[in-house]
Protein backbone atom coordinates (compact mmCIF):
# COMPACT_ATOMS: atom_id res chain seq x y z
CA UNK A 1 0.00 0.00 0.00
CA UNK A 2 1.15 3.33 -0.63
CA UNK A 3 0.38 6.38 1.63
CA UNK A 4 0.51 9.97 -0.06
CA UNK A 5 1.27 12.90 2.48
CA UNK A 6 0.07 16.59 1.56
CA UNK A 7 -0.83 17.74 -1.53
CA UNK A 8 2.14 16.61 -3.48
CA UNK A 9 3.03 13.82 -1.98
CA UNK A 10 -1.28 12.75 -2.36
CA UNK A 11 -0.86 13.46 -6.18
CA UNK A 12 2.14 11.10 -6.38
CA UNK A 13 0.76 8.17 -4.53
CA UNK A 14 -2.34 8.12 -6.56
CA UNK A 15 -0.09 7.86 -9.61
CA UNK A 16 1.80 5.25 -8.20
CA UNK A 17 -0.91 3.17 -6.47
CA UNK A 18 -4.24 3.80 -7.82
CA UNK A 19 -5.25 2.73 -3.97
CA UNK A 20 -3.34 5.04 -2.25
CA UNK A 21 -4.39 6.29 1.23
CA UNK A 22 -3.96 10.54 1.06
CA UNK A 23 -3.26 12.44 4.26
CA UNK A 24 -3.89 16.17 4.58
CA UNK A 25 -4.51 18.86 7.03
CA UNK A 26 -6.70 20.48 4.78
CA UNK A 27 -10.54 19.69 3.78
CA UNK A 28 -10.32 21.75 0.45
CA UNK A 29 -7.00 19.93 -0.55
CA UNK A 30 -8.40 16.42 0.12
CA UNK A 31 -11.09 16.54 -1.46
CA UNK A 32 -9.17 17.68 -5.11
CA UNK A 33 -8.05 14.79 -5.08
CA UNK A 34 -9.54 11.46 -6.29
CA UNK A 35 -8.85 8.85 -3.35
CA UNK A 36 -11.01 6.12 -1.72
CA UNK A 37 -9.05 6.82 1.37
CA UNK A 38 -8.67 9.97 2.41
CA UNK A 39 -7.35 10.94 6.11
CA UNK A 40 -8.29 14.39 7.56
CA UNK A 41 -5.66 15.09 10.15
CA UNK A 42 -6.84 18.03 12.45
CA UNK A 43 -5.47 21.11 12.59
CA UNK A 44 -6.74 23.51 16.17
CA UNK A 45 -6.54 26.54 14.22
CA UNK A 46 -9.16 29.21 14.53
CA UNK A 47 -9.16 29.01 10.45
CA UNK A 48 -10.78 26.06 10.09
CA UNK A 49 -9.55 22.97 8.25
CA UNK A 50 -10.12 24.53 4.97
CA UNK A 51 -6.80 26.13 5.22
CA UNK A 52 -3.18 23.95 4.40
CA UNK A 53 -0.31 24.33 6.13
CA UNK A 54 1.14 27.40 4.61
CA UNK A 55 4.83 25.99 4.17
CA UNK A 56 4.77 25.54 7.73
CA UNK A 57 6.02 22.07 8.77
CA UNK A 58 5.12 22.78 12.66
CA UNK A 59 1.56 22.87 11.67
CA UNK A 60 1.92 19.40 9.91
CA UNK A 61 4.08 18.43 12.53
CA UNK A 62 1.00 19.51 15.21
CA UNK A 63 -1.88 17.74 13.15
CA UNK A 64 0.46 14.90 13.25
CA UNK A 65 -0.87 13.83 16.87
CA UNK A 66 -4.90 13.56 15.47
CA UNK A 67 -3.90 10.74 12.74
CA UNK A 68 -0.60 9.39 14.61
CA UNK A 69 -2.09 5.96 15.59
CA UNK A 70 -3.87 5.05 12.46
CA UNK A 71 -0.67 6.68 10.36
CA UNK A 72 1.69 4.29 12.17
CA UNK A 73 -0.42 1.22 11.57
CA UNK A 74 -0.64 2.09 8.01
CA UNK A 75 2.42 2.72 7.29
CA UNK A 76 4.07 -0.59 8.59
CA UNK A 77 5.24 -2.25 5.69
CA UNK A 78 4.17 0.09 3.02
CA UNK A 79 5.59 3.51 1.31
CA UNK A 80 5.20 6.89 2.23
CA UNK A 81 5.24 9.72 -0.56
CA UNK A 82 5.73 13.28 0.37
CA UNK A 83 7.45 16.17 -0.04
CA UNK A 84 9.65 18.04 1.61
CA UNK A 85 9.61 21.38 0.74
CA UNK A 86 5.86 22.23 1.84
CA UNK A 87 4.12 22.31 5.60
CA UNK A 88 2.02 19.25 5.18
CA UNK A 89 4.01 16.76 3.89
CA UNK A 90 7.32 17.66 6.12
CA UNK A 91 5.76 18.33 9.06
CA UNK A 92 3.38 14.71 9.17
CA UNK A 93 6.52 12.94 7.68
CA UNK A 94 9.02 14.55 9.87
CA UNK A 95 6.67 13.06 13.23
CA UNK A 96 6.45 9.86 11.52
CA UNK A 97 10.57 9.35 10.74
CA UNK A 98 10.71 10.57 14.50
CA UNK A 99 8.75 7.45 15.89
CA UNK A 100 10.47 5.37 14.09
CA UNK A 101 13.92 6.65 15.57
CA UNK A 102 12.61 6.11 18.77
CA UNK A 103 10.81 2.43 18.37
CA UNK A 104 13.00 -0.41 19.32
CA UNK A 105 14.29 -2.36 16.29
CA UNK A 106 11.07 -2.73 14.15
CA UNK A 107 11.15 -6.69 11.63
CA UNK A 108 11.96 -5.88 8.37
CA UNK A 109 8.17 -6.50 6.89
CA UNK A 110 7.71 -3.43 9.44
CA UNK A 111 9.57 -1.06 7.55
CA UNK A 112 8.58 2.04 6.31
CA UNK A 113 9.64 3.22 2.57
CA UNK A 114 10.10 6.59 2.00
CA UNK A 115 9.85 8.52 -2.00
CA UNK A 116 10.74 12.07 -1.21
CA UNK A 117 10.51 14.79 -3.39
CA UNK A 118 12.91 17.34 -2.87
CA UNK A 119 12.48 20.74 -4.44
CA UNK A 120 14.18 22.33 -6.82
CA UNK A 121 16.26 25.25 -4.83
CA UNK A 122 17.46 26.97 -8.04
CA UNK A 123 13.74 28.16 -8.48
CA UNK A 124 11.82 27.07 -6.02
CA UNK A 125 10.24 29.24 -2.81
CA UNK A 126 13.45 29.67 -0.32
CA UNK A 127 10.96 28.06 2.65
CA UNK A 128 10.71 24.92 0.98
CA UNK A 129 14.56 25.26 0.53
CA UNK A 130 14.71 25.80 4.30
CA UNK A 131 12.33 22.86 4.98
CA UNK A 132 13.62 20.85 3.16
CA UNK A 133 17.28 21.49 5.11
CA UNK A 134 15.84 20.91 8.38
CA UNK A 135 14.37 17.83 7.67
CA UNK A 136 17.44 16.10 6.13
CA UNK A 137 19.50 17.34 8.85
CA UNK A 138 16.53 16.54 11.43
CA UNK A 139 14.39 13.77 11.42
CA UNK A 140 15.43 12.04 8.38
CA UNK A 141 19.22 11.60 9.57
CA UNK A 142 17.84 10.42 12.96
CA UNK A 143 15.99 7.92 11.58
CA UNK A 144 18.22 6.44 9.20
CA UNK A 145 21.26 6.75 12.30
CA UNK A 146 18.12 4.37 13.97
CA UNK A 147 17.92 1.91 11.34
CA UNK A 148 13.93 1.68 11.70
CA UNK A 149 13.45 2.65 7.88
CA UNK A 150 13.37 0.92 4.83
CA UNK A 151 14.91 1.99 1.51
CA UNK A 152 14.19 6.38 0.97
CA UNK A 153 14.09 7.46 -2.20
CA UNK A 154 15.37 11.21 -2.89
CA UNK A 155 13.57 12.34 -5.90
CA UNK A 156 14.43 15.99 -7.10
CA UNK A 157 12.28 18.55 -9.20
CA UNK A 158 14.84 19.45 -11.02
CA UNK A 159 13.82 18.27 -14.31
CA UNK A 160 10.29 18.91 -13.59
CA UNK A 161 11.53 22.77 -13.37
CA UNK A 162 14.24 22.71 -16.30
CA UNK A 163 11.86 20.83 -18.24
CA UNK A 164 8.88 23.06 -17.53
CA UNK A 165 6.96 20.54 -16.80
CA UNK A 166 3.65 19.97 -15.68
CA UNK A 167 2.87 18.46 -12.18
CA UNK A 168 0.82 16.40 -13.78
CA UNK A 169 3.13 15.36 -16.48
CA UNK A 170 6.15 15.29 -14.06
CA UNK A 171 4.23 12.83 -11.74
CA UNK A 172 3.52 10.38 -14.48
CA UNK A 173 7.21 10.54 -15.66
CA UNK A 174 8.31 9.74 -12.09
CA UNK A 175 6.05 7.26 -11.63
CA UNK A 176 6.42 5.46 -14.44
CA UNK A 177 10.33 5.44 -13.51
CA UNK A 178 9.68 4.53 -10.27
CA UNK A 179 7.50 1.93 -11.26
CA UNK A 180 10.36 0.18 -13.69
CA UNK A 181 12.04 -0.97 -10.61
CA UNK A 182 8.94 -1.71 -8.37
CA UNK A 183 7.73 -4.15 -11.53
CA UNK A 184 11.08 -6.28 -11.33
CA UNK A 185 9.70 -9.30 -8.61
CA UNK A 186 6.74 -9.22 -11.51
CA UNK A 187 9.09 -9.69 -14.44
CA UNK A 188 10.87 -12.65 -12.17
CA UNK A 189 7.51 -14.20 -12.00
CA UNK A 190 6.37 -13.74 -15.78
CA UNK A 191 9.57 -14.25 -17.85
CA UNK A 192 12.02 -16.93 -18.09
CA UNK A 193 14.82 -17.32 -15.98
CA UNK A 194 18.26 -17.40 -17.28
CA UNK A 195 20.44 -17.04 -14.39
CA UNK A 196 20.33 -15.82 -11.02
CA UNK A 197 16.98 -15.07 -8.98
CA UNK A 198 15.06 -12.42 -7.46
CA UNK A 199 11.44 -13.06 -6.05
CA UNK A 200 9.03 -10.98 -4.07
CA UNK A 201 10.57 -11.60 -0.85
CA UNK A 202 14.20 -11.04 -1.91
CA UNK A 203 12.99 -7.52 -3.32
CA UNK A 204 10.91 -6.62 0.04
CA UNK A 205 14.11 -7.78 2.05
CA UNK A 206 16.12 -5.18 -0.27
CA UNK A 207 13.95 -2.46 -0.14
CA UNK A 208 13.48 -2.93 3.77
CA UNK A 209 17.43 -1.78 4.30
CA UNK A 210 17.41 1.60 5.67
CA UNK A 211 19.31 3.01 3.03
CA UNK A 212 19.04 5.27 0.17
CA UNK A 213 18.37 3.53 -3.09
CA UNK A 214 18.97 5.03 -6.25
CA UNK A 215 17.80 3.11 -9.24
CA UNK A 216 18.27 3.28 -12.97
CA UNK A 217 17.80 1.79 -16.02
CA UNK A 218 18.59 1.82 -20.03
CA UNK A 219 19.80 -0.46 -22.77
CA UNK A 220 22.98 -2.35 -22.20
CA UNK A 221 25.44 -2.16 -24.52
CA UNK A 222 27.66 -5.59 -24.08
CA UNK A 223 30.82 -3.66 -26.13
CA UNK A 224 30.98 -0.94 -23.98
CA UNK A 225 32.71 -0.44 -20.33
CA UNK A 226 29.46 -1.12 -17.79
CA UNK A 227 30.84 1.74 -15.57
CA UNK A 228 30.80 4.10 -18.77
CA UNK A 229 27.49 3.00 -19.81
CA UNK A 230 26.03 3.68 -16.19
CA UNK A 231 27.51 7.27 -15.63
CA UNK A 232 25.91 7.92 -19.33
CA UNK A 233 21.94 7.03 -18.38
CA UNK A 234 22.10 8.17 -14.85
CA UNK A 235 18.51 8.53 -13.54
CA UNK A 236 17.71 12.32 -13.74
CA UNK A 237 14.86 12.24 -11.27
CA UNK A 238 16.35 10.46 -8.47
CA UNK A 239 19.63 12.10 -6.39
CA UNK A 240 22.58 10.75 -7.44
CA UNK A 241 24.59 8.23 -5.11
CA UNK A 242 27.03 8.06 -3.21
CA UNK A 243 29.96 4.33 -3.09
CA UNK A 244 27.24 1.55 -3.27
CA UNK A 245 26.91 -0.65 -0.39
CA UNK A 246 24.77 -3.24 -2.25
CA UNK A 247 23.25 -3.77 -5.53
CA UNK A 248 20.33 -5.21 -7.03
CA UNK A 249 20.09 -5.90 -11.16
CA UNK A 250 18.03 -7.49 -13.59
CA UNK A 251 19.11 -8.32 -17.12
CA UNK A 252 16.87 -8.58 -19.88
CA UNK A 253 17.61 -10.29 -23.15
CA UNK A 254 16.33 -11.08 -26.46
CA UNK A 255 14.59 -13.99 -27.43
CA UNK A 256 18.15 -16.36 -27.93
CA UNK A 257 20.20 -13.51 -26.82
CA UNK A 258 23.56 -14.08 -25.08
CA UNK A 259 23.16 -13.89 -21.06
CA UNK A 260 26.70 -13.85 -19.86
CA UNK A 261 27.24 -10.07 -20.10
CA UNK A 262 25.50 -9.79 -16.69
CA UNK A 263 29.18 -11.00 -15.73
CA UNK A 264 30.51 -7.55 -16.59
CA UNK A 265 28.25 -6.46 -14.42
CA UNK A 266 28.88 -8.36 -11.44
CA UNK A 267 32.81 -7.76 -11.74
CA UNK A 268 32.11 -3.85 -11.99
CA UNK A 269 31.12 -3.80 -9.10
CA UNK A 270 33.56 -6.40 -7.71
CA UNK A 271 36.39 -3.78 -6.61
CA UNK A 272 33.84 -1.92 -4.69
CA UNK A 273 32.93 -5.24 -2.53
CA UNK A 274 29.70 -5.39 -3.87
CA UNK A 275 28.37 -8.20 -4.56
CA UNK A 276 24.80 -7.48 -6.48
CA UNK A 277 21.47 -9.66 -6.05
CA UNK A 278 20.74 -10.13 -9.65
CA UNK A 279 18.61 -12.30 -11.89
CA UNK A 280 19.08 -12.55 -15.68
CA UNK A 281 15.64 -13.05 -17.77
CA UNK A 282 14.71 -13.62 -21.50
CA UNK A 283 12.44 -10.93 -22.65
CA UNK A 284 10.82 -12.00 -26.35
CA UNK A 285 9.68 -8.25 -26.83
CA UNK A 286 13.09 -6.23 -26.30
CA UNK A 287 15.32 -6.13 -29.52
CA UNK A 288 18.42 -4.91 -27.27
CA UNK A 289 19.76 -6.21 -23.51
CA UNK A 290 18.38 -3.99 -21.22
CA UNK A 291 19.22 -3.48 -17.62
CA UNK A 292 17.60 -2.44 -14.77
CA UNK A 293 19.96 -1.23 -11.82
CA UNK A 294 19.16 -0.35 -7.88
CA UNK A 295 22.08 0.59 -5.91
CA UNK A 296 21.91 1.19 -1.98
CA UNK A 297 24.41 3.70 -0.63
CA UNK A 298 24.69 4.61 3.38
CA UNK A 299 26.12 8.31 3.15
CA UNK A 300 23.93 10.34 5.20
CA UNK A 301 23.21 13.55 3.25
CA UNK A 302 25.86 15.67 4.28
CA UNK A 303 26.44 17.07 1.21
CA UNK A 304 23.13 17.52 0.11
CA UNK A 305 22.67 19.59 3.16
CA UNK A 306 25.48 21.72 2.38
CA UNK A 307 24.35 22.04 -0.46
CA UNK A 308 20.80 23.25 0.15
CA UNK A 309 22.15 25.14 2.73
CA UNK A 310 24.43 26.94 0.34
CA UNK A 311 21.18 27.92 -1.56
CA UNK A 312 19.41 28.86 1.09
CA UNK A 313 21.70 31.39 2.16
CA UNK A 314 22.03 32.56 -1.57
CA UNK A 315 18.41 32.98 -1.43
CA UNK A 316 18.17 34.81 1.68
CA UNK A 317 21.29 36.85 0.50
CA UNK A 318 19.47 37.62 -2.61
CA UNK A 319 16.21 38.82 -0.95
CA UNK A 320 18.13 41.45 1.51
CA UNK A 321 19.67 42.77 -1.42
CA UNK A 322 16.49 42.99 -3.11
CA UNK A 323 14.25 44.68 -0.57
CA UNK A 324 17.31 46.86 -0.23
CA UNK A 325 17.58 47.66 -3.64
CA UNK A 326 13.80 48.64 -3.98
CA UNK A 327 12.65 49.89 -0.79
CA UNK A 328 15.29 51.42 0.94
CA UNK A 329 17.83 54.53 0.12
CA UNK A 330 20.13 54.09 2.88
CA UNK A 331 22.16 57.71 3.46
CA UNK A 332 25.70 57.61 4.87
CA UNK A 333 25.21 58.60 8.02
CA UNK A 334 27.95 60.68 10.42
CA UNK A 335 26.33 60.35 13.71
CA UNK A 336 28.11 62.66 16.40
CA UNK A 337 26.26 61.81 19.81
CA UNK A 338 27.14 64.31 21.51
CA UNK A 339 25.46 66.52 19.07
CA UNK A 340 22.68 64.21 18.55
CA UNK A 341 22.01 64.15 22.42
CA UNK A 342 22.01 68.31 21.96
CA UNK A 343 19.32 68.27 19.04
CA UNK A 344 17.23 65.59 21.49
CA UNK A 345 17.35 68.16 24.48
CA UNK A 346 16.54 70.62 22.40
CA UNK A 347 13.45 69.56 21.53
CA UNK A 348 12.57 68.71 25.00
CA UNK A 349 13.53 72.45 26.33
CA UNK A 350 14.86 75.57 25.55
CA UNK A 351 18.27 75.85 23.24
CA UNK A 352 21.40 77.45 24.58
CA UNK A 353 20.58 80.72 22.07
CA UNK A 354 17.18 80.52 23.68
CA UNK A 355 18.80 81.01 27.31
CA UNK A 356 21.13 83.35 26.07
CA UNK A 357 18.68 85.79 24.52
CA UNK A 358 16.09 84.87 28.05
CA UNK A 359 19.37 86.46 29.94
CA UNK A 360 19.75 89.57 27.54
CA UNK A 361 16.05 90.19 27.65
CA UNK A 362 15.79 89.96 31.56
CA UNK A 363 19.30 93.08 31.06
CA UNK A 364 20.99 90.95 33.42
CA UNK A 365 24.53 90.75 31.35
CA UNK A 366 26.53 93.50 30.77
CA UNK B 1 41.56 89.90 38.71
CA UNK B 2 41.55 87.46 41.75
CA UNK B 3 37.37 87.85 41.10
CA UNK B 4 37.31 87.22 38.30
CA UNK B 5 39.59 84.11 39.26
CA UNK B 6 36.82 83.42 42.14
CA UNK B 7 33.96 83.36 39.67
CA UNK B 8 35.73 81.09 37.39
CA UNK B 9 35.88 78.77 40.31
CA UNK B 10 32.33 79.03 41.24
CA UNK B 11 30.87 78.14 38.44
CA UNK B 12 33.27 75.73 37.42
CA UNK B 13 31.86 73.83 40.43
CA UNK B 14 28.19 74.04 39.93
CA UNK B 15 26.42 71.03 38.63
CA UNK B 16 23.67 69.96 35.78
CA UNK B 17 21.13 70.49 38.88
CA UNK B 18 22.66 73.90 39.48
CA UNK B 19 22.89 74.61 35.74
CA UNK B 20 18.84 73.90 35.40
CA UNK B 21 17.53 75.55 37.87
CA UNK B 22 19.55 78.42 36.81
CA UNK B 23 18.16 78.50 33.65
CA UNK B 24 14.19 77.55 34.88
CA UNK B 25 14.73 80.99 36.73
CA UNK B 26 15.54 82.43 34.44
CA UNK B 27 13.05 81.34 31.76
CA UNK B 28 10.32 82.48 34.49
CA UNK B 29 11.46 85.51 35.01
CA UNK B 30 11.23 86.01 31.35
CA UNK B 31 7.78 85.09 31.09
CA UNK B 32 7.03 86.96 34.29
CA UNK B 33 6.22 84.05 35.97
CA UNK B 34 6.43 82.99 39.83
CA UNK B 35 9.09 80.22 39.97
CA UNK B 36 9.05 79.09 43.83
CA UNK B 37 11.29 76.17 45.67
CA UNK B 38 8.02 73.56 45.00
CA UNK B 39 7.98 74.33 41.36
CA UNK B 40 11.32 73.89 41.12
CA UNK B 41 11.80 70.69 43.25
CA UNK B 42 8.87 69.10 40.81
CA UNK B 43 11.03 70.35 37.55
CA UNK B 44 14.00 68.35 39.20
CA UNK B 45 11.97 65.66 40.34
CA UNK B 46 10.49 65.14 36.63
CA UNK B 47 13.96 65.15 34.78
CA UNK B 48 15.11 62.47 37.41
CA UNK B 49 17.71 64.48 38.78
CA UNK B 50 16.50 64.47 42.51
CA UNK B 51 13.77 62.65 44.56
CA UNK B 52 14.09 64.32 47.66
CA UNK B 53 13.00 68.41 48.57
CA UNK B 54 16.12 68.34 50.66
CA UNK B 55 18.34 68.03 47.69
CA UNK B 56 16.30 70.56 45.66
CA UNK B 57 16.85 72.69 48.55
CA UNK B 58 20.23 72.03 48.95
CA UNK B 59 21.06 73.31 44.81
CA UNK B 60 18.73 76.18 45.67
CA UNK B 61 20.64 77.19 49.03
CA UNK B 62 23.51 76.43 47.19
CA UNK B 63 23.43 79.05 44.39
CA UNK B 64 21.66 81.50 46.54
CA UNK B 65 24.83 81.62 48.84
CA UNK B 66 26.80 81.85 45.71
CA UNK B 67 24.61 85.41 45.06
CA UNK B 68 23.84 83.65 41.83
CA UNK B 69 20.36 83.63 42.64
CA UNK B 70 17.53 85.72 44.90
CA UNK B 71 15.10 83.95 47.32
CA UNK B 72 12.03 86.55 47.33
CA UNK B 73 9.62 85.86 50.17
CA UNK B 74 6.12 86.89 48.66
CA UNK B 75 3.33 85.73 50.43
CA UNK B 76 3.80 82.43 51.79
CA UNK B 77 6.19 81.95 48.57
CA UNK B 78 9.85 81.55 48.11
CA UNK B 79 10.15 82.74 44.44
CA UNK B 80 13.49 82.40 42.55
CA UNK B 81 14.80 85.34 40.75
CA UNK B 82 18.74 85.42 39.16
CA UNK B 83 20.58 87.67 39.97
CA UNK B 84 23.06 89.27 37.49
CA UNK B 85 25.96 87.18 39.07
CA UNK B 86 23.94 84.12 37.98
CA UNK B 87 23.36 85.22 34.60
CA UNK B 88 26.79 85.45 33.97
CA UNK B 89 27.41 82.00 35.40
CA UNK B 90 24.10 80.89 33.11
CA UNK B 91 26.18 82.17 29.98
CA UNK B 92 29.29 81.20 31.20
CA UNK B 93 27.64 77.50 31.40
CA UNK B 94 25.53 77.98 28.02
CA UNK B 95 28.75 79.40 25.77
CA UNK B 96 30.85 75.89 27.51
CA UNK B 97 28.42 73.91 26.18
CA UNK B 98 28.67 71.78 29.65
CA UNK B 99 25.39 70.86 30.59
CA UNK B 100 22.11 70.39 28.46
CA UNK B 101 18.92 72.18 28.71
CA UNK B 102 15.90 70.16 29.53
CA UNK B 103 12.21 71.81 29.73
CA UNK B 104 10.51 72.97 33.08
CA UNK B 105 7.35 71.17 33.42
CA UNK B 106 5.77 73.80 35.32
CA UNK B 107 6.55 76.89 32.18
CA UNK B 108 5.77 74.08 29.85
CA UNK B 109 2.73 73.26 31.48
CA UNK B 110 2.39 69.19 30.84
CA UNK B 111 3.76 66.32 33.08
CA UNK B 112 5.23 63.30 31.95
Amino acid sequence: MTIGIGGAGSRLALKLDRDATVVNVSQTELAKVEARNRILAVVHAAQGQLRGSRKDPRIGESAFQSIRQELLHLAEGNLVVSSTGGGTGNGITSCLLRELANAEDLAVERRTRFALVLPYAKLEPAEYVVNTTDFLQGPLSDAIDNGNTGNIFLFSNKVKFEGRLAEDDFNNKLAASFQMLLDLPGKNDELKLLDGHIDHEDFDLFLSKPYFNYFTYFHHDPEQPFGKQLDKHRNPLILPPDNPIEALFVYEVPEGGDPRPFYDILEHFAPQDVNPVYSVLENPKLKKPFITLSLLYSRKPAELVEDFNRVSQEHAEAKVRKSIEQHVNLPKLEVNLQTEARKMARQQGASEDDILQILKRLGKLK
Amino acid sequence: MQQQELFQEQVDGLEAAHFLVLCWAAAAEDRTSRYNITNCFDDLKFSGITRTKQSAVSVIDALARLRFIELREEGNRRHIFITRHGARALEHLVLKRKFTPVKSYFLEGSKP
